[in-house]
């Protein structure tokens, strides 16, 4: 359900994985890394990182939520993320020209509207640069 | 005890629109002064541009977010017209969920309306802290010259006792009753004007000129005693309309001119020609802040410059960062092709 996925969609909550340390984005039921725990503690992540991978998604591509966005703005980047914390995430990449997006280029999260269903809009993170 | 903004940033969407490209579509461009105006890209609205821009203002201040007491979003474009719009801002910029938020929304006076409730609850709480966000994005029919003007931008101040970087020195205000001029029926989403011009003109002027010969009296100064002048700039002629009825002059009006390159900021104007005027102001300077919403009413606010702190960053780097768009481009972002 969305709703439940607010802190990490609006602020980008993380988990801190008591018995190995390790930090999950998005949050998991037991860490991704040592899977043996599932007792978390909460963090708030930076929202900074750098692109590890990305592609362009142009005319055709997207799917069904993001097609009007498509239509509309042209081709837009979706990339990996390398958070500074450790976790990679799949975010948009907002605020850029698509032809500028790089390997490695920093990037910082922020509030952006991802769709809209049900007439209610869906607000989460994207990437842009800085 | 003093108070005052101490911390405050502007955010300025990255495309714009030129004027030649309206002419080429329709004919002609009815923004007197403007030379192109900026645009929210296709994911973004006021709540998401409130959120980046609070949280510029609250990371130039050396308070923690987690103290902000109040916190009040202006806005006359708001995503929904029924739903708290500020909890979607409060939360997402981590501000506490206890402190008290309001959602302002019926004029483009919404902007100074936010700002004097936070300085209101500083007044009563000099311990506190207050986060005001002015965001807007106002839509009008393709069909409506009133539309040309239209830009899109955001400004956000941190209002305390503490770490001053301007001082409240004022407030005034007046309200009235005018109508026809910039209003939105129950239920239309695009605002209209009958465009009676000079009835329209006479209610800006009255409402502007006894709101600020009010605060000019209270505080015993005069127009020339002001280095800059921050006026409601539904394009670039008005603020200059306005400015010489006070006796101010274009000189004094130059620092906050923003509307020649970004349009008409509706609730978000006055805040954003406040922010570029904070940004080149000198420490003494003094500055005169005059609103105005159709309906009508106008707020007038002056400070004094106590430090040179300034915003991380600054209105004309967020003016000199754009990607110009095409007219057809326009109207599928702004979802006027249906």
């Amino acid at each position: 359900m969305y709703w439940r996925t607010i802190p990490q969609r609006y602020k980008m909550i993380g988990q801190k994985c008591k018995k190995c340390g390790a930090i999950n984005f998005p949050p998991k039921g037991v860490c991704k890394y040592c899977q043996t725990s599932s007792e978390f503690e909460e963090i708030q992540l930076s929202g900074r990182g750098k692109v590890h991978t990305f592609v362009l998604i142009s005319a055709g591509g997207a799917p069904p939520e993001f097609a009007e966005q498509e239509k509309a703005g042209g081709q837009y980047p979706v990339a990996i993320v390398q958070l500074e914390e450790g976790p990679k995430v799949i975010g948009q990449i907002a605020d850029v020209d698509p032809k500028e997006v790089k390997i490695d280029m920093p990037v910082k999260a922020e509030l952006r509207k991802i769709y809209t269903e049900e007439e209610v809009i869906r607000y989460g993170f994207k990437f842009v640069p800085g | 005890m003093a108070i005052g903004i101490s911390g405050y940033s502007a955010y300025i969407p990255r495309l714009r629109i030129k004027k030649e490209d309206y002419a080429k579509a329709w004919g002609s461009f009815s923004a007197a002064g403007v030379a192109e105006k900026s645009v929210m890209g296709f994911d973004e609205d006021v709540l998401t541009a409130a959120a980046k821009v609070s949280k510029r203002a609250l990371e130039s201040v050396p308070m923690a977010p987690d103290k902000v007491t109040r916190f009040a979003f202006a806005s006359t474009s708001p995503p929904y017209f029924e739903k708290l719009l500020s909890g979607t801002v409060l939360y997402s910029v981590g501000m506490p969920n206890s402190a008290f938020s309001s959602d302002h929304t019926t004029s483009t006076r919404a902007g100074t309306e936010a700002m004097i409730a936070g300085f209101e609850h500083i007044s009563a709480n000099q311990t506190g802290m207050a986060v005001v966000v002015a965001a807007d994005a106002p839509s009008a029919s393709m069909w409506d010259s009133v539309e040309h003007a239209l830009g899109a931008g955001a400004a956000a101040f941190v209002l305390s006792a503490d770490n001053l970087v301007a001082e409240l020195e004022g407030h005034a205000s007046y309200a009235s009753e005018y109508f026809g001029e910039r209003f939105r029926p129950r239920g239309n989403p695009y605002l209209h004007d009958l465009n009676v011009k000079k009835y329209a003109e006479g209610s800006l002027i009255t409402n502007t000129t006894r709101a600020a010969n009010a605060l000019l009296k209270s505080l015993n100064r005069k127009p020339e005693e002001y280095q800059h002048v921050v006026i409601q700039q539904p394009d670039a002629r008005v603020p200059t309309t306005v400015a010489s009825r006070l006796g101010f002059t274009d000189a004094q009006l130059a620092s906050s001119l923003v509307s020649k390159s970004l349009g008409d900021l509706g609730a978000a104007s006055v805040p954003v020609a406040l922010a570029a005027a904070l940004d080149v102001a000198k420490v003494g300077d003094q500055i005169m802040v005059i609103s105005y919403g159709s309906g009508a009413g106008s707020d007038a606010l002056s400070f004094k410059v106590v430090s040179d702190r300034k915003a991380p960053v600054k209105v004309q780097a967020e003016m000199d960062r754009k990607e110009y768009i095409d007219y057809v481009k326009y109207l599928k972002i702004k979802g006027a092709i249906v």
